[in-house]
């Protein structure tokens, strides 16, 4: 596993989260996901980002950039509209019934299922990371039905920093170096666990 | 002018300051009591278009736990124990506690919903999933964010877990149509796992296995949503 697509979410027509002051969510994710790069390409990750400029792919065009790869993650970052502000929160599915068809595809509305094990491992390392850094946050990942992602065939974790509400926009901008370690950190600690599930047409889960 | 139609002249504008001293307060009451009542909201007005959900006076009132926001802001639900006359019928109970957690708790920093959002439509199939029908308010004025619709849906799931036991499963649609997401981070395509009465457990992505009597009630929804 050497590849992490990193998806600032929203952007585009969808501002996502809009706070005081001006604050768009989908601006101040790029933001984050510039110094998490940053933080990431130095431990020796290649990254892919879903969007770049202001534009707004959709759910499965950002997923399909993951899915695409072998042996990628995915992130999703997300800046909220409530909780304690200057915490952060990591999400993964819950567990959900792995199906395959007859011929032995996952669908691709189900994806993310054979992953959720994985995706849980590398949530509770980063949100250890998080806890450590961001007083209040939660000490393990939470689980959600995120629909962005229940199509993505990777282990996969949406973050989530409170909020859009700070008083100043700066309250924000001081949290973007911790956010990046602790997600560079948290990655690199689920590296050498990484083993992807056995696929149709391999017999053995490919090692790392 | 001579005296005399400067008396009458002088009498008429007394009379005038009179009369309008005496109306004008009359009046204003009369305007503000107009004004309170077009300032009604929409949602107000939206409410009274909707079929009241009847409640059987019959009924004793029960004590019925709602699960709206905890104090902290913690992203966390919290019990609320509050006498209702509820009825024994599942899905008029199920309406009835739906229409309590929308009127929302006494301290409104404790909502999970918005408040103009209203219940449209609520159906039970016979094993056991239910359809509730929100209006449009529900997705477009909840707060954006993983952790706000999480807890909106966890909300409507808890309590009608707490209440309405015949609720095996809960499919959520926004005006009568099947949507992606609430408001563009938790999946509503799937069904929700409200009680366990020994049914399959639910998946994401279960819309695409809709069984014919799911999207018979949906389309049933959708006929009573246009009808409104």
């Amino acid at each position: 596993m050497n590849i992490v697509v990193l998806d600032p979410a929203h952007g585009g027509i969808d501002l996502g989260a809009r706070g005081t002051e001006g604050i768009h969510e989908s601006d101040v994710v790029q933001q984050f996901a510039a110094q998490v790069r940053r933080a990431l390409e130095g431990l020796g990750f290649q990254v892919i980002q879903t969007r770049d400029g202001n534009e707004n792919p959709s759910f499965d065009d950002r997923s399909a950039r993951a899915n695409a790869q072998r042996g990628a993650i995915f992130i999703t970052l997300h800046i909220a509209s409530t909780g304690l502000a200057g915490t952060v929160r990591t999400y993964v599915l819950p567990e959900t019934v792995s199906v395959r068809d007859p011929s032995g595809l996952i669908p691709w509305d189900q994806a993310q299922a054979p992953f959720v094990p994985l995706s849980r491992k590398l949530g509770d390392l980063v949100q250890t990371e998080f806890a450590k850094r961001f007083k209040g946050s939660p000490d393990t990942a939470q689980t959600a039905p995120v629909r962005q992602l229940r199509t993505t065939a990777a282990p996969a974790i949406a973050v989530e920093i409170s909020s859009v509400s700070v008083e100043e926009r700066a309250d924000l901008d001081r949290m973007i170096p911790g956010v990046a370690e602790a997600i560079a950190h948290g990655v690199a600690a689920f590296r050498p666990s990484y083993v992807v599930p056995a696929m149709p047409g391999t017999p053995l889960a490919a090692q790392p | 002018m001579s005296a005399k139609w400067r008396v009458w002249l002088g009498g008429i504008l007394l009379a005038a300051v009179i009369g309008a001293a005496l109306y004008f307060p009359a009046l204003r009451r009369q305007v503000e009591k107009a004004r309170n009542l077009t300032e009604k909201t929409a949602e107000q007005a939206r409410r009274e278009l909707l079929p009241p959900v009847p409640v059987n006076s019959g009924e004793p009132r029960v004590k019925a736990k709602m699960f709206w926001g905890s104090a902290a802001n913690d992203g966390t639900l919290m019990p609320v124990t509050v006498e209702l006359p509820l009825s024994s019928d599942p899905t008029l109970r199920a309406k009835e506690i739906l229409n309590t957690l929308l009127a929302g708790p006494v301290d409104p920093e404790a909502r999970t919903l918005p408040p103009d959002a209203a219940l449209l439509g609520f159906y039970i199939l016979p094993d056991g999933t239910a359809v509730a029908d929100f209006s449009e308010t529900l997705a477009s004025s909840i707060p954006s964010g993983i952790q706000s619709e999480q807890l909106a849906v966890d909300s409507i799931i808890r309590t009608l877990q707490a209440n309405v036991p015949k609720v095996e499963r809960l499919k959520i649609l926004i005006h009568g149509q099947e949507v992606d997401t609430l408001a563009g981070h938790v999946d509503l395509t799937q069904t929700f796992q409200v009680n366990r009465l020994g049914s399959e457990p639910t998946r994401p992505g279960v819309s695409d296995v809709l069984t014919a009597p799911i999207k018979k009630a949906i389309e049933k929804v959708k006929g009573a949503t246009k009808r409104q």
